[in-house]
């Protein structure tokens, strides 16, 4: 082993009790930034697959579509969604491609009518690529070609409108050609999406019941799911250059909530880490700041005996980085240990603000982040104890050697 | 006189150094004009009361400080006013220092404190280990290398510092009060020591002292006072 890390280690040793307290506050703050980075991770990661598996990964519209306001349904619509549709399936990387009609309008019970926010979809393949992604609480999901009009309607908007599975409502809304219909429609489902405001307004319906409403062919948008997130930018490319008549966002354009959400952690966690890594380079300071002077007879000693001042500064860095690093370790193991036992014993965190259903606490593990703050903690430490060390090593050796 | 014959130069030649110290708004005379020559293999012994300048010689002489005027020369050169790099280096190779308190380094052995001047140098390993056993066994330490400097006797400590001191083979051994810690027996046993080593290794000897003792074993006593030569004998 090098020899002034030999030394360094042998330095560490001389007041253990000094050195364990530095070692477990290093190593309480590394798990700490690191547990609490894990959990804006796998929230960033959660909110992310949400987002994607509610839009898709791409999303294909007419320009206006995503620039303009319609004042009518569809305005903006696309056109010809069949052979659009074959032709985006072609791309490898493409899993399924779902036709979507956005449009509001009233949904009424007889004796009263509110506002609904609608979304008329491809029930088996919607359903089928995105999973579980609702809570159905009363009834069953609609399926593709139901001979009669069905809906599903969010929680809040069904105890609103005293609806039930089997219920018969009427859909008004405005056509493409700016005159209103009216449709009878019968309750397949209740759901609940997680979020009441939403759950109070949104109604799912069958593509074509969608279409028979608003008089249309046309559909708002399609939906691209892709074979993985990381397909999400090549293949936007290459289908904006394929389809240079019409708009390719990603999941990523139309994510508020994902990126407001990551703003927010961004800031708190972000300042979070900040403080602890403030205090643990502090802690580590502190206590190099203290060996070193208990030791500055030695030190000039040492100088005597012809040792550089950078060879002392060294050693001492190596120290702090034996400090650090030790307890930078300590804690990612802490850290790594928590992460892991939360998957085997889960953690149910209180539901969110807006939102009405908790989450399973998940830390997400991310060697990236584990080797860049255990890094930071190891270079700051050696940093923080030179800057410390500098001025006693450059200290003349006679007043060194005075020292008591 | 053929270069053969020519006499050795003074280990260490002071020639009227003068040093002065600052306290608050007084200033101190530490030293006032002093000179004196220490021989290759001599053994010279500075005594005086406290404040008569022998630590402020001893820290001139070995490097770690510089005189405010004179000269002083060691093996003929001119060390004055050298910069930290090249007294640090000439420290390094050629002056070993022995301390009243023996500044050993805790948590080192014995061989490693031993071994630290050498790896300082960078000599190899090999090298290194084969210097530090003889050294251990020439101040009969070669049992406790592998102990920790507190798990030793006074006596023993001095010894070690001793070894540490010449195992670079220096011309020069600066020793600050090096008996004051031991009791008499092992005070004389240390003074043999460093006699017999410093004969064998060739170094000149500059001992602060004010042990008497002491003094009646060394080749030659200069005797400080207020910063001058009081007085010499051998």
């Amino acid at each position: 082993m090098n020899m002034w890390l030999k030394f360094a280690i042998q330095n560490t040793l001389r007041n253990r009790r000094r050195s364990i307290v530095t070692v477990s506050i290093a190593a309480l703050g590394t798990a700490a930034i690191l547990l609490a980075g894990g959990f804006a991770l796998f929230t960033y990661q959660a909110l992310a697959q949400a987002a994607a598996r509610t839009t898709g990964h791409l999303i294909l519209g007419k320009p206006d579509q995503f620039a303009k306001d319609e004042d009518v349904p569809l305005r903006h619509g696309l056109e010809d969604v069949a052979a659009l549709r074959t032709a985006l399936l072609a791309d490898p990387a493409v899993r399924q491609v779902l036709p979507k009609v956005e449009f509001s309008g009233l949904i009424s019970n007889g004796d009263k009518s509110t506002v609904m926010m609608a979304a008329g979809v491809d029930p088996d393949n919607e359903f089928a690529v995105k999973g579980p992604f609702l809570n159905m609480t009363e009834g069953k999901v609609l399926v593709s070609g139901s001979p009669d009009a069905e809906v599903m309607l969010g929680a809040g908007l069904a105890r609103s409108l005293k609806a039930t599975p089997g219920s018969s409502l009427t859909l008004l809304a405005s056509t493409t050609d700016g005159a209103m219909n009216a449709m009878d429609v019968r309750v397949k489902g209740i759901f609940t999406t997680g979020v009441p405001d939403v759950d109070k307004r949104l109604v799912y319906t069958d593509i074509v019941t969608a279409q028979k409403l608003l008089v249309t062919q046309r559909v708002s948008t399609l939906g691209i799911f892709l074979d993985r997130m990381e397909s999400t930018g090549p293949v936007q490319q290459r289908l904006a250059a394929q389809h240079p008549q019409l708009t390719v966002q990603t999941w990523m354009d139309q994510a508020f909530f994902y990126k407001s959400v990551r703003d927010l952690y961004n800031r708190i966690f972000g300042a979070l880490g900040l403080i602890i890594g403030v205090i643990v380079v502090f802690v580590v300071t502190n206590a190099m700041a203290m060996a070193i002077i208990e030791r500055t007879r030695e030190i000039g000693t040492l100088r005597a005996m012809g040792t550089l001042p950078g060879q002392l500064l060294r050693t001492l860095a190596l120290e702090g980085m034996v400090l650090g690093g030790v307890g930078a370790v300590a804690g990612a193991a802490l850290s790594l240990g928590i992460s892991l036992m939360l998957y085997v014993v889960p953690v149910h965190m209180p539901p969110p603000p807006g939102r009405s259903e908790g989450y399973p606490l998940n830390i997400a593990i991310d060697p990236l982040m584990y080797i860049v703050t255990l890094a930071a903690m190891v270079l700051l430490t050696m940093l923080a104890s030179s800057w410390v060390a500098r001025k006693t090593v450059h200290m003349p050796v006679v007043v060194a050697l005075a020292h008591t | 006189m053929d270069r053969a014959t020519l006499p050795l130069p003074p280990v260490l030649d002071v020639q009227a150094v003068h040093k002065t110290y600052r306290l608050g708004a007084h200033t101190v005379p530490a030293l006032r004009g002093v000179s004196l020559q220490v021989q290759p293999g001599e053994l010279l012994a500075l005594t005086g009361p406290s404040g008569s300048g022998k630590s402020t010689l001893l820290n001139l002489a070995g490097l770690i400080d510089a005189p405010d005027a004179g000269r002083i020369l060691l093996q003929g050169a001119d060390v004055t006013h050298l910069d930290d790099a090249r007294a640090n280096r000439l420290r390094q190779q050629a002056i070993g220092f022995i301390f009243q308190g023996f500044n050993l380094v805790p948590v080192m052995t014995v061989a490693e404190n031993v071994d630290y001047p050498l790896f300082l140098a960078g000599v190899p390993a090999a090298e290194r280990r084969e210097r530090v056993a003889a050294q251990l066994k020439a101040v009969g330490l070669q049992d406790h290398a592998h102990h920790r400097p507190d798990a030793l006797s006074g006596g023993q400590r001095q010894r070690v510092a001793i070894a540490r001191a010449l195992i670079k083979r220096p011309r020069l051994v600066i020793a600050d009060e090096p008996t004051a810690s031991l009791d008499s027996h092992t005070a004389d046993q240390v003074l043999d020591l460093m006699r017999e080593r410093g004969h064998a290794e060739g170094a000149a000897f500059v001992i602060a002292t004010h042990d008497s003792r002491l003094t009646r074993r060394c080749d030659r006593v200069v005797a400080l006072l207020d910063g001058k030569i009081e007085g010499a004998s051998q």
